[in-house]
């Protein structure tokens, strides 16, 4: 972990509601895992304060380079896309958190996402097929240029189902395919980000089979480097979820295990 | 090269800037930025006797020019802070002044005794934010009768110099600082983050989830200036000051107020490297302003006739 001010290469839209900001980070990059994040200043001022932590979308193969997918939910954002133009200095901080645990002799995984929680998955599908596993991705969102990634997914050659809200040949829910392909597919672990419901299905499914499933947690950050205290969400301590307790996404996450999460 | 260093409250240190105790914790992961030992002193995390597990979630929420945030002062283990994190501390090559806090006056002399068995620091700061749970939740930083026996007992327990954070209520801070100065304090340290709430306009309901917080970083800085101005000129004893620190400005801002140590709280979030990098502007300032002794600030902004009050203290 480190703070570095990295020169912007591009900030350009990338579908939908969302942008891509890429950096020139080597040691950063070089020192990234799949899920972990890193935390935006977005200018030197008071406004905004507190820097804006992402999850890393993509890093280069030289590993070189990070991108940040990003939607403009406020000041800090529309800022970002505004100020944070080539040429410009990003003030970064990472790698941060604890990322995705691959399994060693995974063959096969499910990669599902909703909105731009699917923003921290395709780093996850870029190691997965370095390292020969199948990925297969379960993508939905509120409309269908909001399907962030979907072509690295396909890429990878890994099956790719999608679901928008508003596209009315989308019948069958990203749920749905997922729960049928689990008859006859044998993953070795799942990978959720999007939405409280996702996870308790993914959670569901993994109990139901018997195999790891984590999930990559949001929650508004101060420092992002475990030292607040202020990212903390609620628990389950044991997988029966008898004893409850509190967690840092920053330092204990983002990435958790769906049983610690998935009735948080 | 000026001279940086300062002695407040017994305690020598190279120069006056350490840290905001809610803004530190004994993990030492700001260490990652830079030494720990670039400050004058190092003033951990709140530490309870006993574990505690904070405020529920959401804890924190960014406002204008600050943070909005109720964490509660987790705690660990008294066990696992004695084996572990005492231990670091002690071994770091600057004064250590550990911050305390109970929910009783037994609570405090409890953790006050207990610190100083530890022979691990300098001196003891006691966060006089937590609620008095015999006085209906009142803080002891707002009551001086309250305030005056909890230093009282707490001094009973300890040689180590006690610093008494104080609350930044101004209808009761002289009447505080004199009672605790009475009490036979040795420092006080100003200002805690005021307590502050913000609603959501939509849900019409309180937007972190303990409702009622406290609001630090840039936007209490003025306040928090008048007060180790006023209290500067109340009592005798020295002032950590703090409240907003951001720059080597902010820094001769709360000296001239009277502050003889100056804490970096809130902004250490957003810019970790913000005190060394004021360390290094203070020093160059000094030098181009022919100030050879850092001390020469210290409640530079009262008048020249004034004199500050003669203690009071109660031998």
């Amino acid at each position: 972990m480190e703070q570095t001010d990295a020169p912007v290469v591009s900030n350009t839209h990338l579908t939908g509601e969302y942008w891509l900001l890429e950096v020139e980070a080597p040691s950063v990059a070089a020192a990234l895992e799949p899920g972990q994040f890193v935390n935006i200043r977005i200018r030197d001022s008071l406004a905004p304060f507190l820097r804006r932590p992402f999850s890393v979308y993509r890093v280069n193969p030289e590993k070189t380079r990070l991108q940040v997918a990003y939607k403009i939910l406020g000041n800090g954002t529309r800022l970002m896309k505004e100020t944070l133009q080539p040429g410009a200095l990003c003030d970064l901080i990472g790698p941060l958190g604890k990322g995705f645990e691959l399994p060693e002799d995974a063959k096969t995984i499910a990669l599902v996402g909703r909105g731009i929680g699917i923003a921290a998955l395709p780093m996850l599908a870029d190691l997965a097929a370095a390292r020969g596993v199948t990925s297969h991705a379960f993508l939905s969102a509120r409309s269908r240029d909001n399907l962030v990634g979907a072509e690295i997914f396909a890429s990878h050659g890994g099956q790719v189902f999608t679901h928008a809200d508003d596209t009315p040949d989308d019948v069958a829910l990203v749920t749905d395919h997922l729960l049928r392909m689990a008859e006859s597919t044998a993953f070795d672990a799942m990978y959720v980000c999007g939405s409280n419901r996702l996870i308790r299905q993914v959670d569901k499914l993994a109990r139901a089979h018997g195999i790891p499933a984590q999930s990559a947690m949001e929650q508004h950050m101060a420092c992002g480097f475990g030292d607040c205290h202020g990212c903390i969400i609620e628990v389950n301590l044991d997988r029966d979820g008898e004893s409850r307790g509190y967690r840092e996404v920053c330092h204990h996450g983002p990435v958790f295990n769906t049983w610690e999460v998935a009735n948080a | 090269m000026p001279d940086l260093s300062i002695t407040i409250a017994g305690i020598e240190m190279k120069n006056p800037l350490t840290v905001g105790s809610g803004t530190y914790g004994h993990h030492g992961r700001f260490s990652q930025f830079f030494p720990v030992e670039t400050m004058g002193a190092l003033v951990p995390k709140t530490i309870r006797p006993h574990q505690w597990p904070g405020n529920p979630p959401q804890r924190v929420l960014e406002v204008p020019a600050g943070l909005h945030s109720s964490v509660g002062i987790p705690s660990i283990p008294w066990d696992q802070f004695e084996t572990e994190d005492a231990p670091r501390l002690k071994a770091l090559n600057l004064p250590v002044i550990q911050s305390v806090i109970g929910r009783t006056e037994d609570e405090y002399a409890e953790v006050v005794r207990r610190c100083t068995d530890l022979d691990a620091f300098a001196g003891l700061e006691l966060n006089l934010s937590c609620p008095n749970l015999k006085q209906g939740g009142l803080d002891f930083g707002y009551d001086p009768d309250a305030a005056y026996r909890l230093v009282s007992r707490a001094r009973e327990q300890t040689d180590l110099p006690l610093i008494a954070k104080l609350a930044p209520d101004y209808s009761s801070l002289v009447p505080v600082a004199q009672a605790i100065e009475a009490a036979g304090a040795d420092a006080v340290a100003l200002v805690n983050a005021p307590r502050a709430m913000c609603i959501d306009a939509d849900t019409l309901k309180p937007m972190i989830g303990n409702g009622v917080g406290a609001l630090s970083g840039p936007a209490i800085k003025p306040m928090a200036v008048y007060m180790v101005w006023t209290l500067y000129r109340a009592i005798s004893l020295p002032i950590f000051g703090m409240g907003g620190v951001a720059t080597y400005r902010d820094v001769i801002e709360f000296m001239a107020a009277g502050a003889s140590a100056v804490a970096f709280g809130t902004v250490s979030y957003v810019d970790p490297m913000a005190l060394p990098r004021a360390l290094r502007e203070l020093e160059a300032w000094m030098a181009q302003n022919g100030i050879d002794d850092v001390e020469q600030l210290v409640g530079a902004a009262h008048d020249a006739d004034f004199e500050r009050p003669q203690s009071r203290r109660v031998a």
